[in-house]
């Protein structure tokens, strides 16, 4: 090691620095681009989603389920659900996070690759919602990992979702 | 006090005996159990079980009383099977000990909650750093064994909480033999969200908003139960036209939910058409709910004496749109039934026998299908359930994931004709009674057949008429025993199968 710092001080070689973004606790994650940079230069027309219910009612599930149905057929702009986190550029929670699926979720978090965005769906991963001050729950799913985006409801309709995401990849 | 609720007060060591006579004697089955802490008012503990009688509008409710240091009963489970994860769950959440019980094991919380702290105590307090650590989950604090199946070529799939689909968390813990289950273990509770100690912290009026949230799929039928606990408990006599109102839009739910599952289980055979129709039909039941009430799962629609929304000033809406969903629903049915690939794969897929079932005290569409002949709305006619229809009565005996989707199929063609009948029926009176104070230290059930099962609201207020007390027991609390029993001897492949013709809610579960 010693060696090799001697000869990059000799050689003046600038040593790369290390990704930033490699950084393993979800609490010391830096941003590297804003949320729209994101979409721009690196998801193009294509978003990927993981979803995870953080102690959700089950009726944000239905709403996303239900936007892969002939109806709202949210494939046709290039958005999809994904079974692992590894595959999926978003990762969009519901639910106030409850404590005992805090470590999960942050652990989905963690397997998904960077650069990665994270959307709140529904008022109770916003702040609680109507859980809000419960003792096995976050209060919101920013209390566990950092959001870029929400969306509000209870549930938010498949129109709603559709539209945000749209709003979300449009504003590049 | 509700008529037909026979409160009898039993010594704390006799309780087992006499519920164990009270099931030789008579036909009855255990609907929830459930523990107070009423050391505000009289210094006790009490324990409080319900059973209801069939064939008769009758809730047995034996209680006891414990205090002192030495909080210990003697296990019903022994007599009892249904009981055993109340027991578990009483434990967890008032500290009270059932001696006897065969699973030394906590139920509702996970590894890194501290031990002996009950949250359903009044005087429990937590610290700031063991909510942290709970929910880090890194101390392992009360360690969870799994059951270990031994023995040749016996392995292990852990499968969870995150799973591949857009589905709620659960742990599942397979163990198999080459490609069979051999035993199945969940470890569930993931969502937990201490709702009942939530609804200690709002007012009556306010809970209704809480108990619409705690199973997306179910909402109108928990808040229907919940209304009713409280209106019962308060004395308060809605209109006719208020439980009409009620009741079509229970059977709405109803057929969304049992249409949708049947969409769901054509996802488990791979049947990718039956699974699309699945989904549009529900979705033109759930636009219709949007239409009617304003929100697709029919949330704040009920409150407590009335409803908000007079529904029949939409009726040719709804009679439209249920006779365009009954065509495409035959259709549906046609296709389905047609398809050999997809009734093959369900026949004797997840078989449930009539014993377990009754010995777990299963409810709703898997215990019918078991052929158990139980359904809320007949046993204990509430709302217009017992003046207006005879609805048809659909139980089969197979108890194999084939007989749970035809059962939820005759169940929601039957619905279609109730919500006909509801609309031709003309329903007199105002849609909201005036609420009157809730009278302090009174007590009632409340209860109604959701899509999934019946489910239970028992409510005592204090001394101001807030809350002391809030217990719920959703369908599948009550069913979630009962899978590993139906999966075993099936192929890991399956168990989704299975799992979505059981269809249970995990939220509802966890509370």
């Amino acid at each position: 090691m010693w060696l090799e710092l001697l000869r990059n001080m000799i050689s003046k070689r600038q040593a790369i620095k290390f990704p930033k973004s490699i950084q393993t606790s979800p609490d010391g994650i830096i941003e590297i681009f804003s949320p729209a940079k994101k979409m721009n230069r690196i998801f193009g027309k294509s978003l990927r989603i993981r979803q995870v219910d953080a102690g959700s009612c089950n009726a944000c599930e239905w709403e996303c389920t239900a936007l892969t149905n002939p109806i709202y057929d949210i494939q046709r702009f290039g958005i999809d659900f994904v079974a692992s986190p590894r595959h999926a550029d978003l990762l969009l929670v519901t639910g106030p996070v409850s404590r005992q699926m805090e470590l999960a979720l942050k652990k989905t978090y963690l397997a998904m690759p960077e650069p990665k965005l994270v959307i709140a769906c529904g008022d109770c991963a916003n702040d609680g919602g109507i859980f809000k001050g419960s003792y096995a729950v976050k209060n919101g799913v920013s209390n566990a990992i950092p959001v870029d985006y929400y969306i509000s409801g209870c549930p938010p309709t498949p129109a709603i979702i559709t539209r945000e995401l749209l709003k979300l990849m449009r504003n590049i | 006090m509700p008529e037909n609720e026979k409160y009898i007060e039993v010594g704390w060591n006799e309780f087992a005996n006499y519920c164990d006579s009270l099931c030789k004697k008579r036909n009855v089955i255990l609907r929830l159990m459930f523990a107070t802490d009423e050391r505000a008012i009289d210094n006790w503990f009490k324990v409080y079980a319900v059973f209801s009688e069939q064939g008769k509008d009758i809730f047995h409710i034996p209680f006891f009383k414990l205090r002192g240091a030495n909080l210990k009963y003697k296990s019903i489970t022994g007599c009892i099977p249904a009981a055993h994860w109340y027991e578990r769950e009483i434990r967890d959440m008032f500290g009270l000990i059932p001696e006897g019980h065969p699973d030394p094991r906590r139920l509702v919380f996970h590894d890194s909650f501290p031990a002996d702290s009950h949250p359903l105590r009044k005087d429990w307090k937590i610290s700031e750093n063991d909510l942290k650590e709970w929910g880090e989950g890194v101390v392992k604090k009360v360690p969870y064994d799994f059951m270990k199946v031994e023995g040749e070529g016996v392995y292990e799939i852990p499968v969870g909480p995150v799973h591949a689909g857009i589905i709620e968390p659960g742990h599942f813990r397979f163990s198999a033999v080459g490609e069979t289950i051999y035993y199945l273990e969940s470890r569930l509770f993931y969502t937990h969200k201490g709702i009942e100690k939530h609804f200690e912290s709002m007012s009556f009026f306010d809970g209704i908003k809480l108990a619409e949230r705690v199973s997306g799929t179910s909402t109108f039928s928990h808040s229907v139960a919940y209304c009713m606990a409280v209106e019962r408990m308060a004395g308060i006599n809605i209109t006719e036209k208020v439980k009409a109102i009620r009741t079509l839009l229970l059977e709405l739910e109803r057929i969304y939910n049992h249409i949708g599952d049947i969409g769901n289980i054509c996802a488990g055979t791979g049947l990718t058409v039956g699974n699309t129709m699945g989904a549009v039909i529900k979705e033109r039941l759930m636009q219709l709910n949007e239409r009617l009430t304003g929100s697709r799962y029919l949330r704040g629609v009920n409150m407590i004496g009335g409803v908000t929304k007079d529904i029949f000033l939409q009726a040719d809406d709804i009679s439209t749109t249920i006779d365009a969903v009954a065509k495409e629903y035959k259709k549906f049915m046609k296709l389905l039934l047609g398809t050999v690939s997809h009734v093959e794969r369900l026949e004797d897929t997840g078989k449930l026998s009539k014993e377990v079932a009754i010995l777990l005290g299963v409810t709703g569409i898997t215990a019918r299908a078991s052929g158990i002949n139980d359904d809320i709305r007949r046993a204990h006619p509430h709302l217009i359930y017992n003046n207006v229809f005879e609805f048809v009565h659909y139980t089969r005996q197979e108890g194999d994931a084939f007989a749970r989707m035809m059962a939820r199929a005759e169940e929601a063609k039957c619905s279609m004709v109730m919500i006909k009948a509801i609309i031709e029926g003309r329903y007199t009176g105002d849609l909201h009674v005036e609420a009157k104070e809730i009278p302090p230290y009174s007590h009632a059930l409340g209860y109604t057949e959701t899509p999934r099962g019946s489910v239970f609201y028992w409510v005592k207020s204090d001394r101001d008429g807030k809350p002391l007390r809030v217990k719920l027991r959703s369908p599948s609390y009550c069913n979630w025993p009962s899978v590993p029993f139906a999966v075993h001897g099936n192929i890991v492949p399956d168990f989704p199968l299975c799992n979505k013709s059981f269809n249970l809610s995990y939220s509802g579960c966890d509370m």
